[in-house]
């Protein structure tokens, strides 16, 4: 049974979360000094455009350690599960080809495009339901927001 | 009080225009179908509807987002009483007896009380609202830099005390958000920070594209591939009918939450969320049956929802009277104002008394259209929740572009909502609370400027924070609640999370 309990204790060793999340908030209080150099800091009494930044950035790193010292019973970065990643990054990359998309080709192509890929590639649902959500969705909304609510919205080379 | 009797019959002279009626109207509808939708919460909802107001004069634009804020709320209920998914954060206590009610066959009257309690507390709110707001103005003539230095401290460390989840996570992610504020131009020496030579990131970051990314794209981004929900249950009407002892059970419940829901929301953080907790720990600690609780006590429905409810009206408590929000929505809510000319601020009320008043009859008005036309029509939006989720989040994800895309006509919104919802989701990954990041970013820049200007006037003494009554009592108020919330990490004792329960269900 203790043997048991100190394979457990084994296999939930390691890094903890809170601890990478510390160093993490470390590094980028760190990013943060370093790029503020640029800019006068002033003095106690007349602070510059440096004063507040390299402030929050000391108290941002201060933080960062306490919580990387204090986060020693946290989960344990193993523990911590990343099931929807896959999925996660797929959604990113399409969201990011639709924003580069959306100047260049216009609103209501970017969202029927964007919508074909979600709902035929990844959701493999039945062709005509894609190309009736898809067109219906980007036109509809097209509509409202860009005629009846009049929210200026992109039109590609061929004037959709 | 004659004078408030006079102001508010003009404010419903505005709020029965009937256009500014239809906005509300619609307002609410909006706000029930946002709410109701996992993935879209009301400050999704309100961002992504933001660009649409710009078209519309003021007083509609608010009345509007306002309709949604809170009709947003009252859908996260639903959903949580109906099927255990809370549309909203506020609403996961709700979830614990409400769906237990809908267990035992008992939705219906779990549903009327959710809204009964909505009412009253949304009007018991806006009674509060439309009472301390403008005496809140009028005393806040007399705040100069040192006073609103010490007000946003207190407020982040107000923030810090009540937080749901771990303080220093709390504070690193206000930290962050009042950094992320720092990037644009100076306004006292005119420098550009942080912009990397990209010239949309001179005027800043702006608050929605950070809300809808951390709150909308992460969410979609942590719930991706799920499976379709599960069956709805429908009420009928007849169904919805509470019993006597239903009410009798629920009186006490409704009026304490909707007081403590009240003062919670007039201070900084997520406040409609830990007013449901703070109500249910209460509840709780107050039954004579507390076994009955998480088996489907009404109480444990009552308290919550009315809680969240009065919060979210407290909220525009410091909005409207001191122009400073205290939570992402508020600050949303704040953008639409000043993207029509109007400067936020003690001044407003006396300037633009008909918004104010307006505002604040039209929620009187929101809040029976709340009642009237949702409970009858709680059928028809369950429907809502029968659209397969893999249909529902690209469509999510559309608005978001779009929403995100319409408020200056920029890519650079967009790409900044991506960063933001990358970044929200792997926070939320690590236990952080993402609404103090966007906060910070609102107060960043009052904080830094007053604290500057404080400085400016008194040629550079730091003594001038605490040589004014009203800066050095806020100031010691703000140390003592952060000395509160620093003695559980030093001497490991409990704090009060850990009596309602907040510490597991956020943490």
């Amino acid at each position: 049974m203790i043997e048991a309990k100190d394979a457990d204790v084994q296999v939930k060793g390691g890094l903890r979360s809170d601890q990478i999340s510390g160093v993490v908030l470390i590094a980028i209080a760190l990013v943060v000094v370093w790029f503020n150099r640029e800019f006068p800091v002033g003095t106690l009494a007349d602070p510059g455009p440096g004063y507040v930044p390299l402030l929050l950035a000391c108290t941002l790193g201060g933080i960062g350690l306490l919580v990387a010292v204090m986060g020693a019973r946290s989960q344990s970065l193993a523990d911590t599960a990343w099931p929807e990643a896959t999925r996660a990054l797929i959604i990113m990359g399409a969201c990011v080809a639709a924003t580069f998309a959306l100047e260049r080709i216009g609103y209501r192509l970017t969202t029927a495009a964007f919508l074909v890929f979600f709902l035929g590639v990844i959701e493999r649902k039945h062709p005509l339901t894609v190309v009736m959500v898809s067109a219906g969705f980007s036109l509809a909304s097209f509509y409202v927001i860009g005629v009846l609510l009049k929210v200026p919205l992109p039109r590609g080379p061929w004037g959709f | 009080m004659g004078e408030t009797f006079n102001s508010l019959m003009m404010g419903f002279s505005v709020a029965f225009q009937p256009e500014v009626l239809m906005y509300a109207f619609f307002g609410c509808i909006i706000g029930t179908l946002v709410g109701m939708m996992p993935g879209l919460g009301p400050l999704a909802g309100i961002s992504l509807l933001l660009p649409a107001t710009f078209g519309l004069n003021p007083i509609i634009a608010i009345v509007l987002l306002a309709g949604v804020y809170y009709g947003a709320m009252y859908g996260g209920s639903t959903t949580s009483i109906l099927m255990r998914i809370p549309g909203e954060a506020a609403s996961v206590m709700t979830c614990v007896d409400g769906y237990a009610m809908t267990q035992q066959g008992r939705a219906g009257p779990a549903l009327a009380i959710a809204a009964i309690g909505s009412f009253f507390a949304g009007t018991f709110g806006v009674i509060g609202l439309m009472l301390m707001a403008p005496t809140l103005a009028s005393f806040a003539l007399r705040f100069g830099p040192p006073e609103y230095t010490a007000l946003l401290l207190m407020g982040l460390f107000v923030l810090a005390y009540m937080s749901g989840g771990s303080m220093l996570k709390t504070l690193a992610m206000a930290v962050l958000g009042l950094l992320l504020g720092m990037i644009g131009i100076d306004v006292m020496s005119g420098y550009t920070r942080f912009s990397f030579d990209i010239v949309e990131l001179g005027d800043g970051v702006g608050i929605v594209p950070v809300a809808v990314g951390l709150f909308g794209i992460s969410e979609i981004l942590l719930t991706a591939g799920q499976v379709d929900p599960p069956k709805v249950q429908q009420p009928t009407l007849r169904q919805l009918i509470p019993t006597k002892a239903d009410l009798k059970l629920s009186v006490g419940p409704i009026m304490r939450g909707s007081l403590l829901g009240f003062m919670i929301g007039i201070i900084p953080g997520s406040a409609h969320i830990i007013s449901s907790f703070v109500s249910y720990g209460i509840e709780r600690r107050l039954s004579k049956h507390p076994e009955r609780f998480g088996n489907g006590a009404i109480e444990g429905v009552a308290g919550p929802e009315s809680a969240n409810n009065a919060a979210a009206t407290g909220a525009f408590v410091p909005m409207l009277a001191l122009g400073i929000p205290t939570g992402p929505v508020t600050a949303v809510m704040l953008a639409a104002i000043m993207v029509h000319g109007i400067l936020p601020g003690p001044m407003l009320i006396q300037q633009q008394p008909d918004l104010f008043w307006g505002f604040v009859a039209s929620m009187y008005v929101g809040n029976v259209v709340l009642l009237v036309l949702n409970l009858p029509m709680v059928g028809l939006f369950v429907n809502l929740l029968r659209i397969p989720y893999a249909y529902l989040y690209p469509c999510i994800l559309a608005f978001c572009i779009l929403g995100c895309y319409s408020v200056s006509n920029s890519t650079m919104d967009v790409w900044i909502m991506l960063v933001m919802g990358g970044v929200g989701y792997v926070l939320r990954k690590f236990g952080y609370d993402l609404a103090p990041v966007a906060l910070g970013l609102v107060l960043g820049p009052m904080l830094e400027l007053s604290l500057r200007q404080s400085l400016a006037m008194s040629g550079g003494d730091y003594a001038i924070f605490v040589q004014r009554p009203i800066a050095v009592t806020m100031l010691v108020m703000g140390l003592i609640l952060l000395g509160l919330a620093l003695k559980p990490l030093i001497f490991k004792s409990k704090d009060w999370r850990s009596s309602v329960g907040l510490d597991k269900t956020i943490d």
